[in-house]
């Protein structure tokens, strides 16, 4: 669906990308991961040919996005970091303009637009000017430009950037009915947004792609260890000796107040004999009040391969 | 085509939604009311001549305020990117947001038309010279637009892309002042790129294939030059 080859882009002196190269197929909903600066948006600009690359080349559906950027840009529906809106404008006018302009079939321009506002749950608002609408509410009139033509391929560049937790969430699961029928490419600095709408993660850091997995494949490689919390009334050091009988668990932290303990527990080699666990605390006259099993958050993962790459 | 009629559609109606068009409006229909009673009333005579003057030297003053925001302002506020990356060349750009930008400025013009009935009421005019001055007011200010958008195509900021306008525009309509200062090919050159001369014909009622030329040529390349300038983030 989507090729990058050994993408590089110079601004004068300063090289933004470094040698980028991905592909993603359709129906992938990647997210581009990485602090400001490290060159998401040079990317994305270069896959919507609104840059050039200064070498290496982006093809879509077969095409050269430089050399066939017309017919390229009818596949793609973009929503840039600041939503690309005129204020002064209605949202049902601005939205029309979006279709005249992005090739709607005028027989259709009405019947997509009214599609377009019930996915954006923007129908109260269709008549309003934009310039007296939220935030959330324009970043969603931003990605309803965006999906107006029905494009192959959605590119949101930090699409929940400066809005409340409420319009966070509200961005989000739109993104996330929207996934369902198109190739998804988001950009964005916060972690649990990856890992809350993405399958696959590309993290990119100083204009270089450090990593670029399923996210699946990545918290089972990278910190993928799974861990376990336990809640037990006993004495400590008898707990302890229990655990270190048993070779699948490794104690990483406990804490205690009294007889109460929290303690920390780490699989090894993502198996976990949990009946040998239970067996053995039980053995010491202790008794389980708690026990669960806790994921590694993306953020564990990136600060991991942070560190490994820093290092 | 129809990308073009929906972008200067939306440029014109952009003009009606900001307080600037209006106040354009009011006081250049207001000042050249004025001077259009002023000369009437001091002449006498059953021609536009002299106001089609006053009109043309009004407009380098007038033409940077509607031109100014034309692409300052998508840069300035991002939607140039969106426009950019809809399936529109830059020559549909360019030529929308012009034709939006003639639109009005052809409004304005059609509301000085009244002095044509008034004099018709009152004397009897060359009907022929009227009109031909009317197209010579009008093709200059396409002129003008053409160079503002240019001049808008440049920066983000709308205070210098209307500077920028002034300036080219005052260059072009005082050059004449200069020539004497000039001889041979210099002042030849001079004399053909400023507007005095060209405009002078149209305003007694006479088409010539050079003033033509001059103007259509101008347009042209103020047009292609603002779409070279619109693209040239690809050389960036």
């Amino acid at each position: 669906m989507l090729t990058a080859k050994n993408v590089t882009k110079y601004f004068g002196g300063f090289q933004a990308l470094k040698d980028i190269s991905f592909e993603i197929n359709k129906g992938d909903i990647v997210g581009f991961l990485g602090q400001n600066g490290a060159g998401k948006t040079t990317l994305m600009r270069i896959l919507t040919s609104y840059l050039p690359a200064t070498s290496g080349r982006v093809i879509i559906a077969g095409e050269d996005v430089t050399k066939n950027s017309l017919a390229i840009r009818k596949k793609i529906g973009y929503l840039p970091e600041n939503p690309p809106l005129y204020v002064d404008m209605t949202t049902r006018d601005y939205l029309k303009f979006a279709a005249q302009i992005k090739d709607v079939p005028s027989k259709q321009q009405h019947s997509q637009i009214d599609k377009v506002l019930t996915e954006c749950d923007l129908k109260g608002v269709q008549n309003k000017t934009i310039r007296f609408l939220s935030k959330g509410y324009k970043q969603r009139v931003g990605i309803a430009q965006a999906i107006i033509n029905d494009p192959e391929i959605l590119i949101l560049d930090e699409p929940t950037i400066g809005l409340d937790p409420v319009q966070i969430i509200q961005v989000r699961n739109l993104i996330k009915n929207l996934e369902y029928k198109r190739t998804v490419i988001l950009s964005t600095h916060i972690l649990p947004e990856i890992q809350q709408i993405a399958k696959r993660v590309l993290i990119i850091k100083a204009g270089e792609i450090i990593v670029d997995k399923y996210l699946k494949e990545l918290f089972e490689k990278q910190g993928g260890q799974q861990k376990v919390f336990l809640r037990v009334k006993g004495k400590k050091d008898q707990i302890e000796r229990a655990i270190k009988e048993i070779t699948n668990f490794k104690q990483i932290d406990i804490n205690s107040c009294d007889d109460l303990h929290s303690i920390k527990l780490e699989i090894i080699n993502n198996v976990g004999h949990y009946n040998e666990l239970t067996d053995k605390i039980s053995k010491t006259n202790s008794y389980i009040l708690e026990i669960k099993e806790i994921e590694s958050s993306l953020e564990d993962v990136f600060l991991g391969l942070h560190s490994t790459k820093t290092d | 085509m129809s990308k073009i009629i929906a972008i200067a559609k939306k440029e014109l109606k952009s003009y009606f939604s900001s307080p600037i068009a209006y106040i354009v409006l009011i006081i250049t229909i207001s000042v050249f009311n004025i001077f259009f009673f002023m000369i009437i009333d001091q002449n006498r005579e059953a021609t536009l001549r002299d106001i089609f003057q006053i009109m043309e030297f009004l407009f380098i003053f007038i033409v940077p305020l509607l031109t100014m925001k034309i692409f300052s302002e998508e840069k300035l506020t991002g939607t140039m990117e969106f426009l950019m990356t809809t399936p529109t060349s830059t020559t549909a750009i360019v030529l929308g947001k012009y034709l939006g930008s003639l639109i009005f400025f052809t409004l304005i013009i059609g509301l000085t038309s009244s002095y044509y009935f008034i004099i018709e009421l009152f004397g009897r005019p060359d009907r022929l010279a009227m009109l031909v001055g009317y197209l010579g007011i009008w093709i200059e200010g396409a002129l003008f637009i053409a160079i503002g958008m240019l001049a808008s195509s440049w920066t983000k900021s709308q205070i210098i892309a209307a500077m920028s306008s002034y300036i080219t525009l005052f260059l072009l309509y005082f050059s004449i002042s200069f020539i004497k200062y000039f001889s041979g090919t210099a002042e030849t050159l001079i004399r053909y790129i400023g507007t005095w001369s060209h405009a002078e014909n149209f305003s007694v009622g006479l088409i010539t294939t050079g003033d033509l030329v001059y103007y259509v040529s101008g347009i042209i390349i103020c047009i292609a030059l603002t779409k070279l300038s619109i693209e040239n983030r690809l050389w960036r």
